[in-house]
């Protein structure tokens, strides 16, 4: 069953869509280890910053919203590879240890006709 | 088809109650390509290959019926490898969704307020009954998508109470407890989950009362009474989290112990160590 976040995803797809703004969709399509979050998590970002959804806190979303940024300039998709292994034995806060692989793409309005 | 089409059409399919599938192709010469199948049996969204298209059809129906979880554990999405004859495997990013299944709380009073705002937020679709017009009301339960009066003689007249329904019976009062579950238990085909609040008491009285009508005592046994895990809550908010986590469970099939006794983490890597 699909929880109430993955359907507020994409109604915020679709509101920004119907108000003319590109946005980025940032979607967790493969996981390694233990991770926060799962495949399936996924979140829309705007010029403004997250509009709904999470990819997983602290772990990992720095570097996402980073490449969202580059990705609402130029257009292109990219795969980010978040390794939180690394960190595993820092006392950062970001500390969950596995990898998330994070399709991110831009979603542009339709064009009016 | 684009993320925001096919956004569109998930919306709109969920509205309607059809189960959809979203395949994502995300590696090959129709990578980023979307194709969205129906449980009706539909498709949507080019790909550039027939062979592929099939394919993946294949994979969507498997989803949209159940019979292939998307995603490990039983989770709604994961990758998986499509074998499309002419170019090789593709690996595919699907999403299922499913109509989502309700949960229907039946007495409409302190504890039903926090459920069905938990509810909400684990996905079901919310139904409130009471027989109390004061607090059968769509304005108490903003996250409720049906909020009815009704004679808790006939408490699901024009209700639809499916198999996979998650009913729980939170009334005021054991004979309108023991009303309801009679008639739930009574149905072709009960719902999968039925929870009932209640001190040890109350509960035995509605079953004692229950054996009277000569329902087996199989039946009863799994009948989730009282429901909610033990985590010794005391407030309707406490409570609350108490039956939210007992549906996940259900769900997911957790053990329901705390992760710190299941994990031990220090114990297990640690204690002989220390021991030394």
């Amino acid at each position: 069953m699909n929880t109430a976040e993955a359907i507020d995803t994409l109604e915020a797809l679709v509101r920004a869509g119907a108000g003319g703004e590109p946005v980025v969709l940032a979607t967790v399509v493969r996981t390694r280890g233990s991770t926060p979050r799962k495949e399936g998590a996924r979140m829309v970002v705007g010029r403004g910053g997250i509009l709904a959804g999470t990819v997983g806190g602290g772990c990992g979303e720095g570097q996402v919203l980073e490449t969202a940024g580059e990705v609402l300039g130029d257009g292109r998709t990219r795969t980010v590879e978040v390794d939180l292994t690394e960190d595993l034995l820092t006392l950062s806060p970001a500390v969950c240890g596995g990898i998330l692989e994070v399709r991110v793409e831009r979603v542009d309005p339709p064009e009016i006709s | 088809m684009d993320a925001l089409n096919a956004a569109r059409r998930i919306l709109e399919a969920r509205r309607t109650e059809v189960g959809v599938a979203s395949l994502l192709i995300l590696d090959g010469p129709a990578e980023g390509a979307r194709r969205l199948v129906f449980a009706d049996g539909t498709a949507e969204g080019d790909v550039g290959d027939s062979d592929l298209a099939a394919a993946l059809d294949d994979l969507g129906a498997r989803l949209v019926t159940g019979e292939l979880a998307a995603g490990r554990r039983g989770r709604d999405a994961g990758t998986h490898q499509v074998d499309a004859p002419a170019g090789g495997p593709v690996q595919v990013y699907a999403e299922v969704y499913l109509p989502p299944a309700t949960l229907l709380i039946v007495g409409a009073g302190h504890l039903a307020l926090p459920l069905s705002r938990l509810g909400h937020l684990l996905g079901y679709r919310i139904t409130i009954l009471d027989d109390r017009p004061a607090f059968a009301r769509g304005e108490r339960f903003p996250d409720a998508d049906d909020v009815r009066l009704v004679d808790f003689q006939a408490p699901f007249a024009g209700v639809e109470v499916r198999r996979t329904t998650h009913v729980l019976l939170v009334t005021r009062g054991h004979q309108y407890d023991y009303e309801c579950l009679r008639r739930l238990l009574l149905l072709d085909e009960p719902p999968e989950y039925v929870g009932m609040i209640g001190s040890r008491r109350r509960v035995r009285a509605t079953f004692h009362q229950l054996r009277e009508e000569g329902i087996a005592v199989e039946t009863l046994e799994r009948v989730r009474a009282p429901v909610g895990l033990d985590l010794g809550a005391e407030t309707p908010e406490e409570i609350a989290v108490a039956v939210a986590a007992e549906l996940v469970l259900f769900r997911r099939g957790g053990s329901g112990r705390p992760l710190v006794e299941v994990e031990g983490v220090a114990r297990r890597f640690f204690g002989e160590s220390d021991a030394g």
